[in-house]
């Protein structure tokens, strides 16, 4: 043997804490242990609270609580795999009962478990970073029973088969299906997204497609509509019921891209019951139930939009150029106003007032109002009928209603100077003939097209007004010098127009009778006499007169006549008979009024004063005119009107187009020199782009106009052309 | 009937041998997260034993004072009772949190009390003291800092690369960041997050410059409500300015570089004021020769408030400045000098003079031979100012002096800080730190 034995020293460490039996640590955990067991088992009323939450206490105090945790992952991991087992084992429908009743045992537990450790939960836990009792006990579900091989997917289907049960209209246990649901969610989110949301959306994706797909081969539009929104609300209900609240944008998302976005132009276009079709049978219902479907969607509003458009414009356009429809420009505008209600209306009740929309008809029918030339005389006329006799007995606010109406209409017009036009002319009559039913309602039309236009529009609109009354102080005037010998003489009304303010008319006048012209050269030396500098002429051919008349038989009757038929019929007071040539010579009418007065006086019936020989239904120059002895009304009254016509007649129509025509000149060219007075310099595109925008409040100015009034504008040396770029132009101060 | 309810409502302990009888609803006064609370669940279905009573093998003393605690919310500890061996025991029935909360009152600097003073074992003077949220507090002593519980058990120490620490912070109960030195090349230093228990290093902030990673001293700290973190800070290419960093993803999401003329990246305070959405940054003599006070507004980049003493005729040493205070209620900016004037600057005006008020001017010519410079606080509406070995409380409108906290042993106080309703000061000699606390309001 070796003398060289080797020796060991060991020098054992110092140790700062007596060890307890060796064995306690495994003696505690081993009652712990028993516990959890115990808890599991249903069998926890034997347990000492206090002794098990004493030893769980001092295993953490006497450093063994790794030992009690690794203890308590491997117990409850344990038991766990046998929960599983048993859920595994369990048959058909009895799957979810028996997964739910063991989940609800494992919260029981879990909760007791974390009542005995909760020392250790609260102080080894933190300091340790180690997952919480009640979280390791969720996590531990998770990994053992929702995510085993045998659970997983078997849960996903049975889940997805309820709900399919469900859509395909049977009763399914929600109370159950809500628990589960709320234990993936208890999981985590992310639980409840991958084992559950993700699957379940795509499903449900699948199921839609052949769902709607199915539907809009055997539906109409209005029923397919029906179903989609019943199955978007069944969706919402399912959320509510039984799924995350997160859920419900996604299924609907699901369901509104399944079944309406990818159908959306194959059902707004379907034949005989597509948007169209509601739209023209007013089916209020079914258009709110595809707006609110369809503003679900992209596009699904923009949709709906155009094709309303197009059909508004098409009809719109039918309307505008339909030649029966000129014939009447009061059942024409009148046609208008209806289509803008209808529309108007579907709007406000289905399509839930949306700006977008309102806006998308006003441009439809800016659109093709403006196609007919004609529109703004036709407004005028429609006007001109509602104030002469259409507002007759209505109340003050439909009066406004109308107006506004009209106002909107008027709003449209490209050419709003050419209505301006046609309405001062119409004002005009509506105030010399007396005819105008409301004052009122004038004034009020003239206050709407002011603030639309502003003041320089209806300047001298009121200026025709302001006549009309300093007239009637004139007349009073008048009379009240006169008041000594009116005698037997005749009344005269005048009314004194300002040039300028009225539209002008072709002086044309006429002898008057000497009865009559006695009285006008009263008035003329009257008005001349207060009014020094100014001029007066007689406007003949606008007047009106009441004549008594007496008959054959005694019969007595008031003729209300226009001036020029006055002036004919004074002619017979001397003459029985008298011949057309002979009539023109002594009254110098115009031919054409004239012909036109003697037809109203001799060949209208029931007001043929007159008797023409030979009888027809025009004037000839060879016609002989009598004394209708045999004339006879039941009226006292007998207003004689004059042929005239109401719309303009082609030649008449030319002459207002070429006179609006040259009002535009001075007004496109003082919006050039506003423009190139700022801009000094400016190119042709931008001058013809600035001066469209200064005028569109007016009319739609014509580019070719535009440059005309340029050129001339050069001419006069209030522009120059750039002598390097030729396109721009300047300004000269 | 209603004995019978009395009767069941009724508990019996023996706690160690000692018996005790108390109600089902005292006991619930505990809440569920206790051990009462978890013992009288229902899913124990708990009996008492054959003696009617339910045993627990713990310390009859103090579960006499914790039932008392319960009872009448009020902590009473016998003086001869170790204060560890209470909390101890609270936190076996888990009770620590109500003892935390009995334990001292509503801070009012009026009504301060001196609950105790920790001699520390640092080496050196003290740099600064950080009240925690939660009634704790940290120390920084040259390069290390050291942390302590509310019951003022001390923690693990912290340190930074051994670095010297310039400004120590809490972000909640659990997180400090401390601001240190850098060491020249060693990529030392900057700014660590700690675990305040453990003393971990959790994350080390960096500051970028051009995308490039550099070291850098950290000076002074602040933290907003919102999550972020500001220091000063110093690199050594002319970097100076404030950083910005996001507490949650710990990256540097900002940083206001210092113009030509203005100190920043030097500064010895921060100070964010949530109303105004900007930082006040303080660099004050002697760090530099001349006083710099300005608010930084980060969305504009812009400084939107400055004040210095740079150019101001300087012949009286008591106008110096050397701490400075926002207060966003009144819109002004406190500031102190070395003889503890008060002096008062109007942040809506901007070009601010310091009003000096010489009703504070209480130390006039008494200058101990050691001393401290003042420090300033602000809670709730009460200003305090540390002066040699006392510190001043002052209250109202006018900041008239309401009350005075001295303490003779440990001399002058060279920093103080009040937080979870403790004052913490801590002396210049000997490393103590003494702890204040108010008084639980009377009993009638």
């Amino acid at each position: 043997m070796s003398a060289q034995k080797k020796r060991n020293f060991q020098i054992e460490a110092f140790k700062h804490r007596v060890v307890v039996d060796p064995k306690y640590a495994e003696k505690t955990w081993k009652i712990l242990e028993h516990a959890i067991h115990e808890i599991y088992n249903h069998n926890a009323s034997g347990l000492s609270f206090e002794e098990l939450y004493r030893n769980a206490y001092n295993m953490v105090l006497h450093k063994f609580g790794d030992k009690l945790y690794s203890g308590l992952v491997t117990t409850m991991t344990m038991h766990l795999k046998e929960i599983s087992k048993s859920i595994e084992a369990a048959q058909g429908a009895s799957f979810l009962e028996e997964l739910n009743r063991k989940w609800a045992d494992h919260n029981k537990a879990l909760q007791m478990i974390r009542d005995i450790l909760m020392y250790m939960d609260r102080t080894f836990i933190p300091s340790t970073h180690k997952t919480p009792v009640h979280e390791l006990g969720l996590n531990l579900w998770r990994d053992n029973i929702i995510h085993s091989n045998k659970i997983q997917t078997r849960l996903l289907n049975t889940l997805l088969e309820l709900v399919h049960r469900e859509r395909t209209g049977e009763v399914i246990n929600r109370g159950l299906m809500r628990n589960i649901i709320k234990m993936l969610m208890d999981l985590g989110s992310s639980v409840y997204q991958e084992d559950f949301e993700k699957p379940f959306l795509e499903v449900s994706a699948n199921f839609y497609s052949v769902e709607s797909q199915q539907f809009i081969e055997c539906c109409d539009c209005g029923d397919y509509l029906k179903k989609a929104e019943r199955r978007l609300n069944e969706e919402m209900e399912r959320v509510s019921h039984y799924l995350d609240t997160k859920s419900e944008a996604k299924i609907t998302n699901v369901v509104e891209k399944e079944t309406i976005e990818n159908h959306m132009q194959r059902l707004v276009h379907m034949e005989n019951s597509g948007l169209v079709s509601m739209l023209v049978d007013d089916k209020y219902e079914d258009l709110g139930r595809m707006y609110n479907l369809f503003r679900r969607v992209p596009d699904g509003l923009f949709t709906i939009r155009d094709v309303m458009t197009a059909h508004i414009r098409e009809t719109g356009k039918q309307l505008v150029t339909d030649p029966e429809r000129l014939r009447d420009p009061v059942d024409f505008v009148q046609r208008l106003l209806d289509e803008k209600d209808k529309h108007d209306k579907i709007i406000s009740l289905a399509f839930n007032n949306d700006k977008t929309f309102q806006n998308a008809l006003n441009s439809s029918f800016e659109y093709f109002i403006n196609l007919n030339p004609r529109s703004p005389e036709f407004i005028s006329l429609f006007v001109d009928d509602k104030l002469r006799k259409g507002l007759k007995g209505v109340s003050e606010e439909d009066v406004e209603i109308v107006l506004d109406k009209v106002m909107m209409l008027f709003r449209y017009l490209q050419e709003k100077d050419v209505f301006e036009k046609y309405y001062k002319q119409h004002l005009a009559k509506r105030l010399l003939s007396g005819k105008t039913v409301s004052d009122d309602a004038e004034r009020s039309l003239i206050v709407k097209l002011k603030t639309e236009c502003g003041y320089q529009f209806t300047s001298k609109l009121e200026g025709m007004f302001t006549d009309m009354k300093t007239s009637q102080d004139t007349m009073q005037g008048f009379s009240a010098t006169q008041s000594a010998d009116t005698g037997d003489s005749p009344t005269l009304a005048v009314q004194v127009l300002t040039t300028g303010s009225w539209p002008t008319q072709p002086s044309s006048t006429c002898n008057l009778p000497a009865e009559i012209l006695g009285v006008c050269e009263k008035f003329r030396a009257y008005y001349l006499g207060t009014h020094t500098g100014r001029r007066l002429s007689w406007q003949t051919n606008m007047g009106t007169a009441d004549l008594k008349a007496t008959f054959g038989k005694g019969q007595k009757h008031e003729l209300n006549v226009s001036t020029y038929q006055m002036c004919i019929l004074m002619l017979f007071n001397n003459a029985d008979s008298m011949s057309y040539k002979e009539i023109e010579q002594a009254t110098e009418i115009p031919a054409s009024d004239l012909k036109r007065c003697l037809q109203s006086l001799a060949c209208v019936k029931g007001k043929n004063v007159l008797r023409k020989e030979p009888m027809s239904k025009d004037i000839g120059e060879d016609d002989a005119f009598f004394f209708n002895d045999k004339f006879s009304s039941k009226f006292y009254k007998v207003k004689i009107g004059t042929v005239v016509a109401q719309k303009e007649s082609e030649p008449e129509k030319q002459e207002t187009r070429q006179r609006v025509e040259e009002d535009r000149k001075p007004q496109i060219e003082a919006a050039i020199v506003r423009i190139m007075k700022s801009r000094r310099v400016l190119d042709h595109n931008n001058i013809v782009a600035e001066v469209t925008k200064q005028l569109q409040s007016r009319f739609l100015p014509n580019p070719v106009v535009i440059k005309k009034r340029i050129e001339s504008l050069i001419e006069r040396e209030f522009l120059e052309r750039d002598k390097v770029d030729r396109k721009l132009y300047r300004y000269l101060a | 009937m209603s004995m019978m309810g009395i009767q069941k409502d009724r508990v019996r302990f023996n706690v160690g041998g000692k018996i005790f009888e108390t109600t089902a609803t005292t006991l619930a006064i505990a809440g569920r997260n206790s051990m009462f609370g978890a013992m009288f669940d229902e899913n124990w279905n708990l009996r008492p034993g054959e003696t009617g009573e339910y045993f627990i093998d713990r310390n009859p003393s103090c579960f006499a004072v914790l039932l008392d605690l319960l009872r009448t919310g009020e902590l009473n500890i016998p003086p001869n009772m170790p204060e560890r061996l209470l909390y101890r025991e609270a936190l076996f029935y888990g009770l620590i949190d109500h003892v935390r909360a009995a334990k001292w009152g509503q801070f009012d600097g009026n009504r301060l009390n001196l609950a105790g003073s920790v001699a520390g074992r640092a080496p050196g003077d003290g740099t600064a003291i950080r009240a925690g949220p939660d009634g704790g507090c940290c120390v920084a002593h040259g390069s290390m800092v050291h942390v302590y519980n509310w019951m003022l058990e001390e923690y693990p120490p912290i340190n930074l690369d051994y670095q010297r620490v310039n400004d120590a912070g809490w972000i909640d109960s659990d997180n400090i960041v401390i601001s240190a030195c850098e060491r020249l090349g060693r990529g030392d230093g900057g700014m660590g997050l700690f675990s305040s228990s453990s003393g971990d290093l959790r994350y080390k902030f960096q500051v970028n410059h051009d995308n490039q990673v550099k070291s850098y001293t950290a000076g002074a700290l602040s933290f907003s409500s919102d999550y972020k973190i500001f220091a000063s800070c110093k690199g050594r290419s002319n970097e100076y300015g404030i950083g910005v960093w996001d507490q949650v993803t710990g990256k540097q999401i900002d940083f206001f570089y210092e113009s030509l003329g203005w100190s920043l990246g030097d500064a010895d305070k921060l100070q964010w004021l949530q109303g105004r959405n900007c930082l006040l940054v303080a660099t004050l003599f002697p760090r530099k020769d001349n006083c710099y006070i300005s608010l930084l507004d980060f969305r504009e980049k812009k400084m939107v408030w400055s004040w210095s003493d740079m150019g101001a005729l300087i012949t009286v040493d008591e106008k110096r400045v050397r701490d400075a205070i926002a207060m966003e209620d009144t819109s002004s900016i406190c500031v102190v000098n070395e003889y503890e004037d008060l002096g008062f600057m109007d942040l809506r005006s901007t070009n601010g003079s310091v009003r000096w008020s010489s009703r504070s001017r209480l130390m006039k010519g008494k200058m101990t031979d050691e001393p401290c410079y003042p420090k300033l606080a602000l809670h709730e509406g009460q200003l305090f100012s540390s002066m040699n070995d006392s510190i001043s409380v002052f209250c109202g409108h006018d900041w008239v002096l309401t009350s005075r906290l001295r303490r003779s042993e440990g001399g002058s106080i060279c920093d103080f800080s009040i937080g979870g309703d403790r004052l913490f000061a801590l002396h210049s000699e000997e490393n103590v730190f003494d702890i204040w606390e108010t008084l639980p309001p009377p009993i009638m």
